[in-house]
């Protein structure tokens, strides 16, 4: 019995993963070709990058000052207090922010898309938009996935600038550092190839934010309960998967000597 | 809110036998895994004629329109609209087709994120009708005013009730002059006045336009007010087909119950 079930968890999730990639192929098909939709990418980039600004810079704040108040004790004992501006910047911008904002973005924007998809679904407007001559694919489904890729990446950039100005507001809570020098700090620690890789995951991260959220929304089926669950599961999955990306990602600079 | 409609009753029009047939449906066969849904359903709808299936619920009625628009694919049978096979036709030839076709959905699947301006729009835009010269502000207030609801134009489908919802679907669904409009239950979910009200609107606009068009429902009345013909779906068969008297004086046991509380 417990055997079966395992053997049903498992092709379950073989198809679920070669239905995502099937997915994923028919996004980078349609990607490029026209007709694009500019004016609902531009609604798109503004939902979902520009109103997911204050989460990401409030977490990134707290993220950034909590991090250095955290870190000084040990780095005090070891006599090597100064290093925290260096520490946390490294930290935030290879590690902290990229993942963080992706998470913050997977919960957002990923049950976002899975809900409202969702409801399209089900409720007919996607067959209504398929029937006025509009590709719901083209017109939903890609623009969405370009403005997570797009955006992303400026909001990780911006989650990395804020951490990094709350971890000189947590230095300056027990100590007195100027922000020339602070900034010379972090500066110096940090290099090009702390920075691109962490860019380029960040693009992976929103790839597979749009991806997840969009075709959990898209393969809704049973009605209202069937739109709570593709919310929930595109989270769920699109977290999983920031974490997965994130463990390729750090294997792949490790072996092109990044790190 | 909800302005009045002309509440003088419409019937259809009279067709002749030897007007244009605008679809033709041979031998439709659709299943779903081991459900078969639609096993050989013929139909045949002429210019100007209103033609209603009539059958229970779950029965392949909306599978059935639905296939007519390219929505679903049939496993066997053929489909003819104006003339073209749709089940042989590319994405963008398909597109033209839907220009031609109207399609009402029982929910009417208005765009949630969108207000009712914009969702009358949203056919122009994709067709760029609003591009050649049409005036699409004009075509948007001429939808409205079909419908008697000019005052919602920039509500959005949430602040509307069922009523106005499946009127605004209504007016979205003419908005691009159809030749041929599907209705999936018009009338499904609505009090019998305001559904009354959406029957009348479809047969004045019917008149208006000269559409012609299929109309699914398990609703009597909706088969006696609004159709030239009635064919009676029966596992998933075209099993009876006339008028609404024809099918009352029928003594088949398939067709009897539906006129039941008639």
């Amino acid at each position: 019995m417990g055997e079966t079930h395992a053997k049903g968890a498992i092709y379950r999730i073989v198809e679920e993963v070669g239905e995502i990639s099937r997915f994923t192929g028919r996004f980078f098909q349609q990607a490029v070709r026209p007709r694009f939709e500019w004016r609902e990418l531009l609604r798109q980039a503004y939902l979902n990058g520009y109103l997911s600004l204050p989460l990401v810079a409030i977490t990134a704040f707290i993220m950034g000052l909590v991090l250095t108040i955290q870190s000084r004790p040990t780095l005090a004992d070891f006599g090597a207090e100064t290093m925290l501006p260096a520490m946390v910047s490294i930290s935030v911008v290879r590690e902290i922010g990229p993942v963080i904002t992706a998470l913050i973005c997977a919960g957002r924007i990923g049950s976002s898309m899975g809900a409202e998809l969702g409801s399209m679904k089900v409720t007919e407007q996607i067959d209504a938009m398929e029937v006025s001559g509009t590709n719901p694919f083209k017109y939903l489904v890609v623009t969405r996935v370009w403005s997570t890729i797009l955006m992303l990446p400026l909001l990780v950039v911006l989650a990395d600038a804020i951490a990094i100005w709350a971890c000189y507001i947590g230095v300056n809570i027990k100590g007195s550092v100027s922000w020339s020098l602070f900034n010379q700090q972090v500066l110096d620690a940090l290099v090009f190839a702390d920075v691109l890789p962490a860019l380029i995951k960040s693009i992976f991260f929103g790839l597979a934010i749009g991806v997840v959220g969009c075709y959990k929304g898209f393969t809704t089926e049973k009605g209202t309960e069937g739109v709570g669950r593709a919310a929930h599961s595109a989270v769920v999955l699109a977290s999983l998967l920031i974490f997965i990306l994130d463990l390729v990602a750090v294997q792949i600079t490790e072996i092109m000597g990044l790190n | 809110m909800e302005a009045e409609v002309t509440s003088t009753t419409v019937a259809p029009p009279d067709i002749s036998a030897d007007a244009e047939v605008v679809i033709e449906i041979k031998d439709l066969w659709k299943s779903f895994g081991e459900n078969k849904v639609l096993q050989g359903f013929d139909l045949t709808v002429r210019r100007g004629e209103s033609v209603m299936v009539l059958g229970k619920s779950g029965s392949g009625k909306s599978v059935l329109i639905k296939c007519i628009v390219g929505l679903l694919t049939p496993d066997k049978g053929s489909i003819s609209v104006l003339g073209q096979n749709v089940l042989g036709l590319d994405e963008q030839a398909l597109d033209g087709i839907r220009v031609k076709i109207g399609f009402l959905f029982q929910s009417s699947a208005l765009y949630d994120s969108m207000t009712v301006r914009e969702n009358l729009e949203f056919p122009l835009r994709r067709h760029s009708i609003a591009q050649e010269g049409s005036d699409s502000e004009a075509m948007v207030k001429e939808a409205l005013e079909n419908v008697g609801l000019m005052n919602t134009i920039d509500m959005y489908p949430s602040e509307l009730s069922g009523g106005m919802r499946r009127r605004i679907g209504l007016a979205r669904t003419l908005i691009l002059k159809p030749e041929i409009v599907l209705y999936d239950e018009p009338t499904t979910g609505l009090d019998p006045i305001t559904g009354k009200e959406i029957v009348e609107l479809i047969l004045q606009l019917q008149k208006k336009y000269g559409t012609s068009s299929v109309i699914i429902s398990h609703d009597l009345n909706v088969a006696k007010l609004a159709a030239n013909r009635i064919a009676v779906n029966i596992k998933g068969r075209n099993h009876a087909e006339g008028t609404y008297d024809e099918l009352h004086a029928l003594e088949d046991p398939e067709v009897q119950p539906f006129f039941i509380f008639m």
